[in-house]
C-alpha cells in the first residue's frame, strides 16, 4: 500500500510541476467554455433577442396607423424608425434606406387605411340594418394595400413572421372597428349609452413550456449545452498530458528502472490513473462552478443543476475513467510524444465533433446521429442531459456511464494486449 | 578461497530483427560475487543489450542467465531485491527533486521512510549533493544528475549493481567521486557489473574484464592478465582492447 501511495504522491508531484499540461487541462477548457457559450448566446441573440431595423410610414394617421405604430414599437423584435404623412420623396428615400441596409423592413400605411376598414364594416352592418345605417354601400371603398418592402438578405420566413404579426395588428383592429359599430347601433335601438372596456388582453394565450419526464424545468441553452460539453472535451483532452507522461517516462528509462524493482506494474499505471481520474473530477467541478459563478458576471445566464448530485458524480467518474483509459491507450501504443499529441488531440475533436459538443445531436442528419452513438463523449452528454435538463438520478444515468466504463475496460484491455504483443516480438 | 559464480551468462543469443546480424550471438561468461567485473567492447558490441537481459528488460532469444542461483526469465521476482540498476541514461524524475526521486524510488524498495531518511542523507552527502537535496533535477548539472542517478541505484543496499556507462559525460570531479564511491561500495562486498567506453578507468577500477564484439565474448580476464597476455607493444587496456576489436570506427543502427 505505502508503494501505491508513494506513486500517487510522485504522479501529483510531477503533475502540479508540469504547467504546459496543467494550462492544458484547466485554463484552455475554461477558455473554451466561456468563449463558446458567449458566442452561442449571441447566436442565439441575434435570432430571438436582437432588434431588427424598420422603418414605418404612417400616412393613415388613424386607428390603423396608430394600432400598426403601436404594435410594432412595443414588440421588442424591432427597432422601428416612425415617420408620420410622409411625402413620396420621403417614402422613396425610406425604400432606398431599406435596399441599402439601413434597415431590413419597410412598411407604408397608406393614407385612409381605417377609412376603409371602417367602410367595410359600415357595408357588412349595412346589409343586417340598412335602415339604422342608411349609406350608400356602393361608393364605400372597400380594401387598401400596406406596402411592405424588404431588404433583399432577408429570408421568406422573416418575411413570413411580419406579414403574419401585421394582419394580426389589422385584424385586432378590424373586429374592435367591428364591435364597436354594432355597438352603437345597439346603444341607438336602445335608446342608451353604454360605455364598453373593449379588452386589450386576447382571451386565449399560449402557455409554452419543454416536456420532461421528471416535472417542470428550466429552458435549455447555450450554458445548459457548453458546459457539460466542453467539460467532457476538457476531459478527454487529458489523454495529451497523460499519454506524454507514459511516454516521457519511457522514454527517461525510469519505466525501465521500476521494472527492475519490486514493485507491479499495476500499481505504476493505477496510480496514474487515480491521479489524473481526481484531475478529470476536478476538470468537471471547476468548469461548473464558472459556468454557476463565473458567467453570469459576463451577461450569460448561470448554469443550473438538477437535484441528484449522485447522477452527476456517476457520469463525471465514468467520463473520467474513460478518458483516462482512452490516455492510457494512447500513452502505450504511441511511440513517441509527438505521435500521441498528434493523435489524442486529433482523435479527442473527431470524437467531440461525432459526439455533439460543438453541434448538438438534434442538428444532425439522422444518419450522422446514428453514427454519433459510438462517441463515448456522446454518452457523456446523453448522461450530463439527463441531469441538467432531465433532473434525473443515478438510474437514469446508469446506462450511459456503463458504457463509459466498458470504453474504459476496452482501452485498458487494448493497452495490456499490445503491450504483450509487443514484448512478444521484443523477445 | 575459489569464489562462487554469481552471474552466468550461457550461450547468450539476441536478434532484434529477423535476418539481420545478432546483437549477441552465442555469449557466455561467468562472474563471481564480489566481483567489480568490466564490460567492455566498442558501439554495437552487445554490452546494453546483455545487462538489459540480465535487468530482464528484454528477452533473450536463446540461452539464459542467471544471478545468484535464479532464473533471470522466470525468477526474477526473487533477483529484484538483490539487484541495483544504474543505466546510460539519467533515469530520475527531472521535475522533481533530488530527495523526491530517492524517496520514491526507495519506498519502491519497501524501505521504512526513517530508514530512508537516513540512508538519503547518507548517501547525499557522500555525493556532496547535500545542499542541493531540495533542488529540481532539471537544474542540475550533468555530474550532479550522474550521481543522483547513482544513488538512486544503490539506496536500498543491493547484493549486485548493474552500471551501464555510469561516468559518460562528466567532468572529471564528479567522476572521480564515484568510482571512489563504486570501489567502497565494492570493498562492502557488492558485486559490480560495470560497461564502459573508459579503458583506463576499467583498467583502473575492475577486478576481471570480459571484451565482447559483434555479440560474442573476445577475451575474458583481469587487466593485467590482458596486458600480459597480448604483444608485447601493448602497454594499456586501451591498446589491449584496440588490438583485439581493431582500429575502424563502429556505426551500428
Amino acid at each position: 500500500m505505502r508503494k501505491f501511495i508513494e506513486s500517487v504522491k510522485k504522479e501529483f508531484l510531477v503533475l502540479i510541476r508540469d504547467f504546459e499540461g496543467l494550462s492544458l487541462m484547466f485554463i484552455m477548457p475554461l477558455i473554451l467554455v466561456f468563449v463558446i457559450t458567449l458566442l452561442q448566446e449571441r447566436t442565439y441573440e441575434t435570432v430571438n433577442e436582437t432588434r431588427i431595423p424598420i422603418v414605418l410610414i404612417n400616412n393613415d394617421m388613424d386607428s390603423v396607423g396608430f394600432a400598426f405604430t403601436e404594435g410594432i414599437t412595443n414588440d421588442d423584435f424591432f427597432d422601428v424608425t416612425i415617420i408620420e404623412e410622409a411625402d413620396s420623396l420621403q417614402m422613396e428615400q425610406s425604400k432606398d434606406d431599406v435596399a441599402s441596409g439601413k434597415y431590413q423592413m419597410g412598411i407604408i400605411v397608406p393614407e385612409g387605411t381605417t377609412k376603409s376598414i371602417r367602410n367595410r364594416v359600415l357595408a357588412l352592418v349595412n346589409q343586417q340594418v340598412p335602415a339604422m345605417m342608411n349609406v350608400d354601400t356602393a361608393n364605400l371603398q372597400q380594401s387598401v394595400l400596406v406596402d411592405l418592402f424588404f431588404d433583399p438578405i432577408t429570408k421568406d420566413s422573416f418575411r413570413n413572421i411580419i406579414k403574419s404579426n401585421l394582419r394580426e395588428f389589422s385584424s385586432k383592429i378590424e373586429t374592435r372597428i367591428v364591435f364597436l359599430t354594432y355597438s352603437r347601433i345597439i346603444d341607438a335601438m336602445t335608446n342608451q349609452t353604454t360605455e364598453i372596456n373593449y379588452p386589450e388582453k386576447p382571451v386565449i394565450e399560449f402557455d409554452e413550456g419543454y416536456v420532461c419526464e421528471f416535472g417542470q424545468i428550466d429552458v435549455p441553452s447555450s450554458v445548459q449545452h457548453n458546459v457539460p460539453a466542453w467539460t467532457l472535451f476538457a476531459m478527454f483532452f487529458i489523454c495529451i498530458p497523460l499519454a506524454g507522461n507514459i511516454i516521457k517516462e519511457r522514454y527517461d528509462g525510469c519505466l525501465d528502472r521500476l521494472k527492475t524493482m519490486p514493485v507491479s506494474y499495476l500499481t505504476i499505471i493505477v496510480s496514474k490513473l487515480l491521479v489524473f481520474l481526481m484531475v478529470t473530477i476536478l476538470q468537471a467541478a471547476v468548469i461548473v462552478m464558472v459556468g454557476m459563478w463565473v458567467m453570469p458576471f459576463a451577461g450569460i445566464q448561470p448554469l443550473q443543476l438538477g437535484q441528484s448530485m449522485g447522477g452527476f458524480v456517476l457520469i463525471t467518474v465514468s467520463a473520467g475513467l474513460a478518458a483516462t483509459g482512452f490516455g492510457i491507450m494512447i500513452g502505450t501504443i504511441a511511440k513517441t510524444y509527438m505521435q500521441a499529441s498528434t493523435f489524442g488531440a486529433v482523435s479527442t475533436v473527431i470524437l467531440a465533433a461525432l459526439g455533439g459538443v460543438w453541434i448538438p445531436l438534434y442538428i444532425m442528419s439522422p444518419v450522422m446521429r446514428q453514427i454519433s452513438q459510438l462517441s463515448p463523449m456522446n454518452w457523456g452528454i446523453q448522461g450530463y442531459y439527463e441531469f441538467f435538463l432531465r433532473d434525473a438520478g443515478i438510474i437514469n444515468v446508469l446506462p450511459y456511464a456503463l458504457k463509459l466504463f466498458l470504453f474504459f475496460a476496452g482501452c485498458v484491455c487494448i493497452a495490456y494486449f499490445y503491450k504483450i504483443i509487443k514484448n512478444k516480438h521484443i523477445a | 578461497m575459489e569464489k562462487t559464480a554469481y552471474i552466468e551468462i550461457n550461450n547468450l543469443c539476441k536478434t532484434y530483427i529477423k535476418g539481420k546480424d545478432p546483437a549477441l550471438d552465442g555469449l557466455t561468461l561467468s562472474i563471481n560475487k564480489g566481483e567489480i567485473f568490466g564490460l567492455l567492447g566498442p558501439n554495437g558490441a552487445g554490452k546494453t543489450t546483455t545487462i538489459s537481459i540480465l535487468c530482464n528488460l528484454i528477452k533473450p532469444t536463446k540461452g539464459y542467465c542467471k544471478i545468484n542461483g535464479f532464473n533471470v526469465e522466470k525468477e526474477f521476482n526473487l533477483i529484484k531485491p538483490l539487484i541495483g540498476v544504474v543505466s546510460q541514461e539519467i533515469a530520475i524524475y527531472k521535475s522533481l527533486t533530488a530527495y523526491e526521486n530517492l524517496m520514491y524510488f526507495g519506498s519502491m524498495y519497501g524501505l521504512s521512510k526513517k530508514e530512508l531518511k537516513e540512508r538519503i542523507g547518507y548517501f547525499l552527502e557522500k555525493m556532496n549533493l547535500t545542499k542541493f537535496k531540495n533542488e529540481k533535477i532539471d537544474h542540475f548539472s550533468g555530474g550532479m544528475k550522474r550521481r543522483v542517478n547513482l544513488i538512486a541505484g544503490v539506496l536500498h543496499d543491493p547484493e549486485l549493481v548493474f552500471l551501464d556507462e555510469p561516468t559518460v559525460g562528466i567532468d572529471v570531479q564528479s567522476r572521480r567521486v564515484i568510482i571512489d564511491y563504486l570501489k567502497e561500495l565494492n570493498n562492502e562486498g557488492v558485486t559490480l557489473l560495470y560497461s564502459s567506453h573508459m579503458m583506463d578507468e576499467a583498467e583502473n577500477l575492475c577486478s576481471g574484464i570480459a571484451v565482447i564484439d559483434y555479440g560474442k565474448l573476445v577475451v575474458q580476464g583481469t587487466p593485467k592478465c590482458l596486458i600480459e597476455q597480448n604483444d608485447s607493444k601493448c602497454k594499456t587496456l586501451e591498446d589491449v582492447f584496440l588490438q583485439l576489436t581493431g582500429r575502424n570506427v563502429r556505426d551500428y543502427f
